[in-house]
């Protein structure tokens, strides 16, 4: 049998199509390289998510196997010897599967020396979206395989690829839901919104669930030598849809399924200093972040009890906050192209305004101008805008430093103090800065 | 010189290695073979017909690639119908269809090699197997050259070549010296008189002559039906001075033909 298979590998469209979706797929992380800098699993789920780009190809290669075989016309021959047809395909299927394994872990290795030294927490997580994107791409060769034995024809290649995409990017928009989209579509809901996102390993065994079933689909389509038998392939697909649909996670489940909380635990500095901690994720940063943070924490030691700085690992979808401590400063943690600290000259500022402008859990009560007018003052520059100033130009906030500083360092200070003190209750901090009330 | 399974060497227990009892086969929706008894032991049959008369049809059914609309049909001692296993006669079989079909990007050696594996051959048994059919036929120096690349002689001595990796009992061969030089040809001769010494082989052809040098059998049909069997030298007596053809076996068979549509 290993012969075989070597046959077919060397012979068969097999190399090149491995060939051509290891190319198609390093192209497109290599393209998007600022959208996985950020780690090892934002990696694997995008490249996950390009998947509706390198699952429409890999059904054409495996469709143009299919009517290559069909051109050979050996039908007749292979119809009369011992060997039994669902055996006859094992060699193709194997030769084929391994193309697909190798394409799709040598794009992903093309991706990995960009972020092999900033990247650091690799969580199980990311070998199960691995195994399930190798999967999802061995299924798709075996159902061009068995699309192209269907409609053995020179267009079935093209029609399966352009089809193919059309129902990769529009089939899953009919679920309002994202857990059956992700389900059935394994490329779908990979989209990384922050370095903590992962694929739950419930929801990986659902898409590998409906995989399986696929497979099972493509199996007789490209097994049955008689047409007419394959409808027979919607067998496996019904079996599958139902318990897929039974076993997917949902509502808040899928929500949390989402998140990673281990990512989100924080590492922190283990020296003398003031403590410094970031997210798992962002581990590979500390390092990078600790002397900035302590230059922050020691402008901050003069006006507010604030002592240790932590990444704020806040998430929107599911919605998530770290808890509230007085003696901590929120720092925003993000990795640039590279995965090193993005707008490094900014992490001071934003550490600043954030403790003097409130905490999210103040909502619309805090005071962007506040935050910016104590934030320059202990930064004793005034505010401007540009790369690590405000965003946009604030005379109001600059007037309002001018006031602060020419008051005597005493009192500019005590309404310091107090501005913070207001500010963390989500009261009116405006009013303490002018000196309207304390 | 190569090592001999003792099944290789066990007496064959069955009468006939093919029998067919008003066998029916249909080419499409058209009864090609209809009403054929035939009985065939070992040896090389040559299979003589008009264009349309069946033989290709005879040949898919006797290769259990198409099954018989009726009849019986009995392959190396087993019944071959509808429901029958056909996996143990398959191993018995060797077949070079009409339409030889091949990858052209496997070489010669590569393609009797996948074939002798899909034959269920024993894994330990094949690479000596595919060597000694690929230079019984004549292709040794071509063994590793792609089939894309063989002349259109070659290709057909390549088909040789993959239906008789196995050592079959049965050899069913639908018009093997298509493309074939005057040379090749007398090689093939041997290589039939070769096989059919301890097996039943069954040549397909419009040539008549090849049929009289080399076959112990002569089988002609019409229309679906068996007209004659017998040996060379009794088709050669069929003739006349008068009848058409340039040696005495074309003339046999023409008058053989001419006697049944003049009966008809």
């Amino acid at each position: 049998m290993s012969r075989i298979v070597g046959i077919e590998i060397r012979r068969s469209a097999a190399f090149g199509a491995a060939l051509l979706i290891a190319v198609a797929g390093a192209i497109v992380l290599q393209a998007t390289s600022g959208r996985w800098s950020s780690g090892w699993m934002a990696l694997v789920m995008v490249q996950r998510e390009y998947l509706i780009v390198l699952v429409p190809l890999t059904m054409a290669a495996g469709a143009w196997q299919s009517y290559r075989e069909h051109r050979a016309n050996v039908a007749e021959l292979f119809a009369t010897v011992p060997r039994p047809r669902a055996l006859q395909i094992v060699p193709a299927l194997i030769a084929t599967g391994l193309a697909a394994l190798v394409a799709y872990l040598v794009s992903l290795a093309a991706a990995v020396p960009r972020i092999i030294d900033t990247a650091s927490y690799l969580p199980a997580a990311a070998f199960a979206a691995v195994a399930v994107g190798v999967l999802t791409l061995v299924v798709a060769f075996w159902l061009g395989l068995g699309l192209g034995r269907l409609r053995p024809a020179l267009a079935t290649a093209p029609a399966v690829a352009v089809i193919g995409f059309a129902v990769l990017a529009f089939a899953p928009q009919i679920f309002s839901s994202g857990a059956p989209a992700a389900a059935f579509f394994p490329g779908s809901g990979m989209s990384v919104f922050n370095v903590y996102d992962t694929v739950g390993g419930r929801i990986s065994a659902t898409q590998a669930l409906w995989l399986v079933a696929l497979a099972a689909a493509a199996f007789v389509l490209f097994a049955v030598r008689d047409h007419r038998f394959a409808p027979a392939a919607l067998a496996p697909l019904v079996v599958g849809a139902t318990l897929t649909a039974l076993v997917m996670p949902t509502g808040d489940a899928f929500e949390r399924a989402k998140l990673d909380p281990v990512a989100q635990q924080l590492v922190c500095t283990k020296d003398d200093g003031p403590r410094v901690c970031v997210s798992r994720a962002n581990e590979s940063m500390l390092r990078e972040v600790t002397p900035k943070a302590r230059h922050a924490l020691e402008l901050l030691s003069t006006t507010t009890p604030i002592v240790e700085a932590h990444e704020d690992t806040s998430t929107f979808s599911p919605k998530t906050a770290p808890a509230p401590r007085a003696d901590t400063v929120l720092m925003n943690v993000q990795p640039d192209k590279s995965g090193h600290l993005a707008f490094p000259g900014r992490l001071e500022l934003q550490m600043l305004t954030g403790a003097f402008g409130g905490p999210v859990r103040c909502g619309d009560s805090r005071n962007y101008t506040v935050g910016t007018v104590a934030a320059f003052f202990l930064l004793g520059r005034e505010p401007a805008t540009g790369l690590d100033g405000t965003e946009f130009e604030d005379p109001e906030a600059v007037q309002l430093y001018r006031d602060l500083t020419a008051l005597p360092k005493g009192e500019a200070d005590a309404r310091m103090t107090a501005v913070y003190r207001a500010s963390q209750q989500c009261r009116d901090a405006m009013a303490i800065l002018t000196g309207g009330a304390r | 010189m190569r090592p001999v399974s003792a099944a290789e060497t066990a007496p064959t227990l069955v009468p006939w290695l093919v029998h067919a009892q008003s066998l029916r086969v249909r080419a499409g929706k058209h009864l090609a073979v209809d009403g054929l008894d035939l009985a065939l032991g070992a040896g090389v049959h040559g299979l003589l017909g008009p264009n349309g008369a069946g033989k290709t049809t005879l040949m898919r059914a006797l290769s259990t690639g198409i099954k018989p609309a009726g009849g019986t049909l009995t392959l190396l001692g087993a019944s071959v119908d509808g429901r029958a296993d056909l996996r143990e006669v398959r191993r018995g079989l060797g077949y070079l269809p009409q339409q030889f079909g091949f990858y052209p990007r496997f070489t010669v050696r590569e393609f009797v090699e996948y074939m002798a594996w899909l034959k269920e051959m024993p894994k330990a048994a094949i690479p000596d197997a595919v060597q000694r059919s690929i230079d019984r036929v004549g292709l040794t120096a071509k063994a590793d050259a792609k089939m894309k690349t063989l002349s259109g002689g070659m290709l057909r001595r390549a088909g040789i070549a993959q239906a008789i990796v196995n050592e079959p009992l049965l050899l069913l061969l639908d018009e093997p010296t298509v493309g074939l030089d005057p040379e090749q040809r007398l090689d093939f001769r041997d290589l039939l008189r070769d096989l059919g010494s301890d097996s039943c082989v069954l040549v397909s052809t419009h040539l008549v002559e090849d049929v009289v040098a080399a076959c112990t059998d002569v089988l002609l049909l019409n229309e679906g039906r068996l007209l004659f069997q017998g040996t060379p030298d009794d088709l050669i007596a069929r003739g006349g001075p008068n009848d058409a053809g340039d040696s005495p076996a074309e003339r046999g068979y023409s008058a053989l033909l001419r006697q049944h549509r003049s009966n008809a």
